[in-house]
């Protein structure tokens, strides 16, 4: 297929790119070490006082900052640069190549970048993972192994979906740039699973930015508390958020191109 | 009277580290670090007095602008003295700092968000102007610009052209007795170039400053400047009057124009400098150059006929190459 | 010294003026900073109910009180970064400062002031929402109100202290980065950031009496919603006055070996 093809060829140059730059590459290393360390303490912390949050043990905790971590990696390696691209470009005009290449502009704009010391971070995530799963004594089953896939993959469509939604207002509106740090905030607090969150910001974290769907409901998986229901919530979820995207997409490109909006 | 600028065999070297092409050198690079010299301004003397408006001539790279920071006192000389109102620039007293400006072309003062008046005000806290007298230097600068309808405006709205007018007030508010301008009129059009040479000439006419002024475009020269030093390579090539400079160096003018006739025989009009398809360039004399230009009209079919005067990197050029002769 | 506070006055007016263009850029950035604080309460809240509606001297009242006037703190906070030194530096725009009597310092502490007095406005009614939403216990008495209110400006000239230390860095090498990432996690854990000190094992609240962060940013939340004695609030203020102090001579200092060196290297 053209665009896997394509996909794939933005990614190799990418890497090559970066492979370039191998200060980052420590750089990387010394900031993913010092948010796990501060995360750290903020758990131990936290545990030093009581003995579950919300329902969830020590041990669960320490997964869902595995999945947090992971999932950052995945967010900063390969949505986040792609958008803040796109944005820029939107805001400078430079669009037009989207609309004359011979390929989805859309799957154009959102495979270019790929930031890949980013992926430490996904690395240091599973190590998390891992970590926290052994104190639970590998208690999971075949079902909530795909079930943690299939939600890490979700969340990672939908916070794509999220970032598109946004970075496509840029379109209509000027200061979308702040978003990013709105974002970066936001997502912030999956840190922590939703249960602890009043359900009014529950109910925000779950639909104004998918967060929870992206953290908690992949933590839920590997910790056995993961619903059918959530599950297929989360699937619908998806769905529903990319069609969203996607017209959007479409008719922000529209308008861009001087078409009637 | 004592100059009131006064610079002595001042030099600026920087330590540059030199990088080759290869993997080897890059390797060997890892290792030990060779350094080149490079000498920005390289031993370069001369002395203005007050009231004087020179012109610093020369090509990008030539070391004017690190000679106008080292008079500013942004930049430390590697070696050399200079002397500003009696003033060691590099110990940047506040009392030096009061007396001078340096205008930079693309670097902003003035809050761009904001009208210009709004600045000027903090200008004026900055350098402790009596408010009557600010008040009065304002306005008068105000009016020789023109810029009555334009200091409401936050800067952002305005033109290149009138920010630089801006900026230019700004600078002067303070009223300082030594000027460094750098390429003040850099990106502007014609009009604007004018009028800020005329700003100038009128600031150093009511007050006296001393002006120094970097230009590589001749046209800011001719207008402002009798005495212009040259400099190529940071050494100084030429220091006297711009009569002199513009009599020896640019003796010729360039014209261009478009013809589609090719056997002609051009030494008789002039010297070739180049031919690019259809369009010719001659060297010619400057003083037969309307004798030329009409010759050429009259005896051939031409089309877009330029007439140009060298540019400034020629006329340096053949000041370096004849300096080079006269072995100085 | 009438020359400095005319200039104090200029450089604020402008930066409010300028500042009051932006103000929803500033929102947005406020709003984006306050989900830190939002999801620590969140967090505490929890684990002092969990333990029985107090934890380490805290209720849930308490801790949103903490952590709301904590928004206003880290607004005050907010100073010129290292990473704006070195911008700045690569841009030229400290050449431009160097040209002027006065020292290019305090064009960053009255800019900054200026905008300091924007920020302390628009964060009013953000805190009024904050209130009405997590319901703080707060009951400042007038020492502590004005304790308070010298307080939070001193953190502000401690913290800018410390970060032009930091951004003078940026003369020597570019290389930085891990620095200030470095430097910014310990002041997370030993300011009063992350959670109240006294939350904090022993080890560590003894640890943040030798560094300055807690006086540029949890002592001014404690002395107001705390229960600190007139004599700790006084000593605080102290401390908070030595540490400025401090700043200010060793900047002076270091900015004139950092000035030699930019002027012969050039920029």
């Amino acid at each position: 297929m053209h665009g896997l093809r394509l996909a794939f060829n933005y990614l190799r140059i990418g890497v090559l790119n970066e492979f370039q730059y191998r200060a980052n590459f420590y750089i990387q290393i010394l900031q993913t070490f010092i948010a796990l360390g501060t995360g750290l303490i903020g758990l131990n912390l936290v545990f030093s006082q009581t003995t579950q949050l919300g329902g969830w043990s020590k041990p669960e905790l320490l997964a869902v900052m595995g999945v947090f971590i992971t999932m950052g990696g995945v967010i900063r390696s390969a949505i986040q640069p792609n958008m803040e691209r796109l944005m820029e470009e939107i805001r400078e005009g430079k669009l037009d190549f989207a609309l004359t290449k011979p390929a989805d502009a859309q799957l154009l704009v959102s495979v270019r970048e790929f930031r890949f010391w980013q992926l430490v971070d996904v690395i240091t995530g599973i190590v998390v993972m891992g970590v926290a799963l052994s104190e639970l004594h590998w208690v999971i089953g075949a079902w909530s192994v795909l079930g943690f896939f299939t939600a890490i993959a979700m969340g990672a469509v939908m916070i794509y979906c999220f970032w598109l939604i946004i970075t496509t207002t840029a379109f209509w509106f000027v200061r979308v740039h702040e978003i990013a740090n709105l974002f970066e905030g936001l997502y912030a607090a999956g840190r922590w699973p939703i249960d602890i969150y009043p359900n009014w910001l529950r109910i925000g974290l779950t639909f104004l930015v998918p967060v929870a769907f992206a953290v908690t409901v992949p933590a839920e998986a590997l910790t056995g508390r993961l619903t059918f229901q959530t599950w297929f919530g989360a699937l619908a979820l998806t769905a529903v958020l990319f069609t969203l995207a996607r017209t959007i997409w479409k008719i922000g490109l529209r308008s861009y191109s001087g078409a009637s909006a | 009277m004592s100059s009131v600028i006064s610079i002595s065999k001042l030099a600026k070297h920087y330590e540059v580290p030199e990088r080759e092409a290869g993997l080897k050198a890059a390797a060997m690079g890892l290792i030990k670090r060779r350094y080149k010299t490079v000498k920005a301004v390289d031993g370069i003397s001369f002395e203005i007095q007050p009231g004087e408006v020179v012109g610093f001539l020369g090509p990008n790279g030539a070391g004017k602008t690190t000679t106008l920071k080292m008079l500013s006192g942004l930049l430390h000389p590697t070696s050399g003295s200079s002397s500003v109102l009696g003033f060691e620039p590099a110990k940047r007293s506040h009392d030096f700092l009061r007396q001078i400006t340096l205008v930079m072309g693309n670097r902003n003062q003035l809050s761009w968000d904001l009208p210009a008046l709004d600045s000027f005000d903090l200008q004026r806290a900055i350098y402790s102007i009596p408010v009557d007298e600010f008040k009065r230097t304002r306005d008068e600068f105000i009016e020789l610009l023109e810029l009555k309808e334009l200091i409401q405006k936050p800067i952002r709205n305005l033109s290149l052209g009138e920010r630089m007018k801006m900026e230019i007030v700004g600078a002067l508010l303070h009223k300082p007795k030594i000027l460094f301008l750098d390429e003040p009129t850099l990106g502007l059009d014609v009009t604007m170039q004018k009028r800020i040479r005329t700003f100038v000439a009128e600031y150093n006419k009511r007050y006296g400053a001393t002006v120094l002024l970097t230009s590589h475009y001749m046209a800011d020269v001719e207008a402002l400047c009798k005495r212009v030093v040259v400099i190529h390579h940071g050494k100084l090539l030429f220091d006297g009057d711009l009569s002199t400079l513009v009599e020896k160096f640019s003796a010729f003018k360039t014209v261009g124009f478009t013809i589609n006739t090719a056997a002609v025989d051009w030494t008789q009009y002039g010297e070739v400098v180049s031919t690019d398809g259809g369009r010719m360039v001659l060297r010619v004399p400057k003083e037969k150059t309307s004798a030329i230009t009409t010759r050429l009209l009259n005896d051939l079919a031409v089309e877009d006929l330029t007439v140009e005067t060298a540019p400034i990197e020629d006329v340096i050029e053949s000041v370096f190459a004849v300096k080079e002769e006269t072995m100085e | 010294m009438k020359r400095y506070f005319d200039y104090y006055r200029a450089t604020m007016k402008l930066s409010v003026l300028e500042q009051l263009q932006y103000p929803v850029a500033n929102y947005f950035y406020m709003i984006g900073m306050i989900a830190e604080p939002v999801i620590y309460m969140v967090v505490w809240s929890a684990v002092a109910r969990q333990q029985g509606g107090m934890v380490g001297g805290y209720t849930p009242g308490a801790f949103a009180a903490y952590y709301i006037v904590w928004t206003l703190v880290r607004n005050m906070n907010i100073v010129f970064t290292p990473y704006g030194w070195e911008w700045r530096i690569r841009e030229g725009q400290l050449s431009m400062s160097l040209l002027r009597p006065i020292h290019p310092l305090h064009a960053d502490v009255a800019y900054f002031a200026g905008w300091k007095v924007v920020v302390i406005l628009l964060w009013l009614p953000l805190a009024f929402i904050l209130s009405l939403i997590f319901k703080p216990e707060l009951n400042p008495t007038l020492l502590q109100g004005v304790v308070f209110f010298f307080a939070i400006w001193m953190a502000y000239l401690i913290r800018t202290m410390i970060l032009s230390l930091l951004g003078m860095v940026t003369f020597w090498t570019t290389r930085v980065s891990a620095l200030f990432e470095l430097y910014f996690a310990a002041e997370l854990i030993l300011s009063g950031r992350l959670v109240p000190l006294s939350l904090m094992p022993e080890w560590v609240q003894k640890l943040a009496w030798f560094f300055p962060f807690r006086w540029a940013f949890g002592f001014p939340i404690e002395a107001l919603v705390g229960n600190l004695s007139t004599s700790d609030l006084l000593t605080g203020l102290g401390m908070q006055l030595a540490w400025i102090l401090f700043g200010v001579i060793s900047v002076s200092v270091i900015w004139k070996v950092a000035i030699r060196r930019f002027s012969a290297v050039g920029g």
